[in-house]
């Protein structure tokens, strides 16, 4: 379904995506398909003795292109990822069940539609935050005109955001 | 004091490559692994039909998917050659986006973060190239040591100059 600006306001939270868990074959799916061969995705000895972890990491890469999903979903066929900006601040182990989320902090009229300035994350499943950031949507009025694609004028408007706390 | 900033690193910031151009086009069944992946199972990446009739007139691929489209080349050497010397290679890969490696006393290297703009989605079928610039080196005092801060801009684009995305990635020496 998609969300209009008239229907969002700062604080309102974004509905929580529970991604898992996250099993060994998750993590070398994605390593195949993206030629990743960093055997601390799928060597767990190696993870283990070389790295000194406690087993097998999720990649960032796979977190991030989830986060950038959950964030373009939510944004809708109608609304448009503008930006995004995220850190890696803790790893995510095999078998984690993992929550995206999201916050509105706030809302702003560019033209003849709306920007959405949204904190998110990524959290493992005793709550710690793995992958914080800030994203900025464009989302179309209710009784406004669609937005256009390829968005040009869209991102041409776009205001600056800030980087992630 | 910077410990690891050396002149010499100093000077790559600012650094550009010229346009690289991905191996291989955006292909349909490299887009389903990805989708499948990442289980985002959207019709705008498949049903033909949909994507027709949607903004995006014609398939398109995931958001970032030009990130992760720029392959080892057909005849390029075997990365993996290196475990016949070294069975503690960790098989990583290297992360710079075809500028020079930035060689320091630091021995690990950590994925800091992303920032995308996005202008665009890639349609299967493009052909896709990128250009990549040291946009900053600075070092920072760790709780273990001094760290080494990489900001690398990626710009992406189709060969005809469409632009699709522009990413900063940030890599940490530790």
């Amino acid at each position: 379904m998609q969300v209009f600006f008239d229907d969002i306001a700062p604080g309102q939270r974004l509905p929580d995506a529970s991604i898992g868990p996250i099993s060994p074959a998750h993590i070398v799916r994605w390593s195949a398909a993206m030629e990743n061969w960093h055997r601390i995705h799928y060597d767990e000895r190696f993870a283990r003795d070389h790295d000194g972890l406690d087993g097998l990491l999720v990649n960032g890469s796979w977190k991030q292109h989830i986060l950038i999903r959950y964030l373009a979903d939510w944004a809708g066929e109608q609304g448009w990822l503008g930006r995004l900006s995220m850190q890696f601040r803790a790893m995510s182990a095999v078998w984690e069940t993992l929550v995206c989320h999201g916050e509105i902090i706030s809302c702003a009229r560019i033209g003849e539609w709306g920007s959405v300035l949204i904190r998110f994350g990524m959290t493992n499943a005793d709550g710690t935050e793995t992958a914080p950031g800030t994203a900025m949507a464009v989302l179309p009025l209710r009784d406004g005109p669609a937005l256009p694609y390829p968005p040009d004028a869209v991102m041409q408007d776009l205001p600056d955001m800030e980087a992630p706390a | 004091m910077a410990l690891v900033l050396t002149d010499e690193i100093r000077a790559m910031i600012g650094l550009t490559t010229g346009w690289q151009q991905a191996a291989n086009a955006v292909e349909a069944s490299e887009v389903r692994r990805f989708h499948h992946a990442t289980m985002d199972c959207a019709p705008r990446y498949f049903d033909a039909g949909h994507a027709a009739s949607s903004r995006y007139g014609a398939l398109v691929a995931p958001p970032a998917f030009v990130v992760e489209m720029f392959r080892r080349p057909d005849a390029a050497p075997d990365p993996l050659d290196r475990f016949a010397d070294d069975r503690n290679y960790d098989g990583a890969a290297q992360h710079f986006r075809g500028l020079p490696e930035i060689r320091t006393p630091l021995k690990r290297l950590l994925n800091g973060g992303y920032s995308y703009e996005f202008y665009r989605y890639a349609r299967i079928g493009d052909q896709v190239e990128r250009q990549s610039r040291f946009a900053d080196i600075r070092e920072k005092a760790g709780s273990a040591g001094p760290l080494l801060i990489i900001l690398i801009e990626t710009l992406y684009r189709t060969i005809e100059g469409t632009r699709l995305l522009r990413s900063v990635s940030t890599l940490i020496q530790r």
